[in-house]
């Protein structure tokens, strides 16, 4: 009997599906009649930016010709059609209010495609008289002039949202400790408005279909207590990014993209002969009790393994594992 | 449970295991990829009585294979008559003022520095910019945005003209060189102290160049280097020093020629 209940199920569903039992409260820009040209919809800039934005965007859902030429139908089904909760607070004809554009809770269903290089190849100096700059001379030596990556990757403005199951060791991050990615047009229009490919028209030049997926609250980090402000009072750690970032300007793609900090960008500073021991000195407790956790850069889930061989490569020593320490 | 369904199962667990344990020992006895790299160092002069100083935000390019398997490409990057920056921007009619604005910070295009009020009002005005910046003010409505965003507002050829004709020269170099060496050509680019990094190599020969000339005041410098990459760690190589000026710790020395004069 049961044997015989999940056959139904097997053929009937996709039937059903085939018969136009869709759930019409999920847009997907995955479906085939959805692939046409972006601005058939998004017509950028929409009506109301100049309410919500400082800069021309796309800052609000397709008007309802955008649907209506194909679902009709189903917009005019029952006192509360479904298909209206794809924007709409609540689906009444009486309430046009609508979700923050775009739609917070639902999964992103594009990737971006950012080459790394070409950008690095065109930008930018920090300008001198930037505000930060400004605050800086008068309490530290002035700032190093040098190419920025923070034109796109500003501090981030506020301390992260704590992972599910909360921070490990208990340890939350400052908001010093990363940089922003961005999350809007801003740091892309005011180049590709216009003129510049790919354009605000040309949606599909940067955001390319994907699985549908939701995006990770934190970057992965191994090493969390890492600071990009900091480095003690004199800042030590806000350095041109590709000093550290080895890769970066290498990667035509975000695609397999990793931060690829080598542990020589720690140790110039943080295991020198006369200055500071960092590293040396947690792989002395390491030798003398292979239970020791490494705490200086890491949290516990990453301090209590092994320690890399080119930890040990850095501080001189041959490499070492746990088991191989009386 | 009968006999049969006991017989079935040890069956079914034989099956999904057996592969499981060879990919296993498959990995355990797989050596290990050996890589090496390169940590390049650029430190060039500019004129005599200039001290060194890192060659700030250049490409370089690994090509796999030695100088003579790619001697066509390695020829075709010394024949290459490039236009120069200054020549490039006053045949497409920019003003002095742009000129020495890119010239400042070393740009190839307006996006490589901010552009400030001062260049868009005042006696530091660029003309071009003032203009951009007009039209912007009108299509925008702010100031703030129409400054940040002055750059959709520049022609095509002032905005990025000199970069694109360079990257199509670039892209050309490059298709040569896949070709020729089979591989595909690594590109890093230098910081503001001339330091890069070439990772995950395989061993082997390959030839270090900048492929198009890079701009050294009133000269064109190329590099064309062999460099043997052996396996070893970012924490025990040393900087491959390259310059345009010989010394016993430079590793490759660029083939300078005097900037060609504007057409």
């Amino acid at each position: 009997m049961k044997i015989g209940l999940s056959s139904l199920v097997l053929i009937f569903l996709p039937l059903a599906v085939a018969l136009g039992a869709v759930d019409y409260t999920k847009f997907s820009h995955s479906t085939t009649k959805h692939k046409s040209e972006c601005n058939t919809c998004h017509k950028p800039p929409t009506k109301n930016w100049t309410k919500v934005s400082q800069y021309p965007d796309i800052t609000d859902y397709p008007d309802h010709d955008a649907c209506v030429s194909c679902h009709r139908a189903q917009f005019f089904r029952g006192a509360r059609p479904p298909i209206c909760s794809v924007c709409h607070l609540k689906t009444s004809p009486r309430e046009d209010a609508r979700y923050a554009f775009r739609k917070p809770a639902s999964s992103l269903q594009f990737a971006i495609e950012f080459p790394h290089d070409r950008h690095q190849d065109v930008i930018a100096l920090r300008p001198q008289n930037q505000p930060r700059a400004r605050f800086l001379l008068a309490h530290a030596p002035p700032p190093q002039q040098f190419n920025n990556c923070t034109i796109c990757h500003a501090q981030a403005a506020a301390v992260s949202t704590p992972p599910a199951g909360g921070w490990i060791d208990s340890y939350a991050p400052p908001a010093a400790t990363f940089k922003a990615a961005p999350s809007d047009h801003s740091s892309c229009f005011n180049c590709h408005w216009k003129s510049q490919e790919p354009v605000a028209a040309n949606c599909n030049g940067c955001h390319k279909l994907a699985t549908p997926y939701t995006a990770a609250v934190l970057p992965t980090r191994i090493s969390l207590k890492f600071m990009h402000e900091g480095g003690g009072e004199k800042r030590q750690h806000v350095a041109e990014c590709t000093t550290c970032h080895i890769n970066i300007t290498k990667s035509a793609s975000l695609r397999g993209l990793k931060p690829d900090v080598p542990i020589t960008s720690c140790t110039e500073c943080h295991n020198k002969e006369g200055l500071r021991q960092d590293l040396s000195k947690e792989l002395i407790a390491l030798d003398k009790n292979r239970a020791f956790t490494c705490t200086y850069c890491h949290t516990s889930n990453v301090g209590k393994l092994d320690a890399p061989a080119s930890h040990y490569l850095i501080a001189q020593r041959p490499p070492l594992t746990r088991r191989d320490t009386k | 449970m009968t006999r049969a369904t006991r017989w079935l199962i040890v069956l079914i667990t034989l099956l999904i295991a057996l592969p499981l344990t060879a990919g296993r020992s498959q990995n355990q006895t797989a050596p290990a990829r050996q890589t090496g790299v390169l940590r390049l160092r650029a430190r060039v002069k500019l004129g005599e009585s200039n001290a060194l100083r890192g060659l700030a935000r250049k490409r370089f390019f690994l090509i796999h294979g030695s100088l003579e398997q790619n001697r066509a490409v390695v020829e075709a990057i010394e024949r290459q008559s490039l236009v120069t920056r200054d020549c490039y921007y006053t045949k497409n009619g920019a003003s002095a003022a742009l000129l020495n604005w890119l010239k400042e910070a070393d740009c190839e295009s307006v996006y490589c520095r901010e552009i400030e009020q001062d260049f868009v009002r005042g006696p530091k005005a660029v003309p071009e910019f003032a203009t951009a910046f007009a039209a912007s003010e009108k299509e925008f409505g702010n100031s703030p945005t129409a400054l940040k965003w002055l750059s959709t507002n520049l022609p095509p050829n002032l905005r990025d003209g000199f970069y694109r004709d360079r990257k199509g020269v670039l892209d050309a170099l490059l298709k040569q060189a896949q070709a020729s060496s089979g591989a595909a050509v690594q590109s890093v680019m230098t910081d503001r102290n001339g330091t890069a990094f070439f990772t995950d190599l395989g061993p082997g020969t390959y030839v270090l160049s900048n492929l198009v000339p890079t701009e050294l005041g009133q000269t064109l410098a190329t590099w064309n280097c062999e460099v043997q990459i052996k396996p070893d760690d970012l924490a025990s190589e040393k900087p491959y020093l390259v310059s345009n000026r010989k010394d016993k710790l430079v590793k490759c020395v660029a083939v300078e020629k005097p900037a060609p004069l504007c057409p």
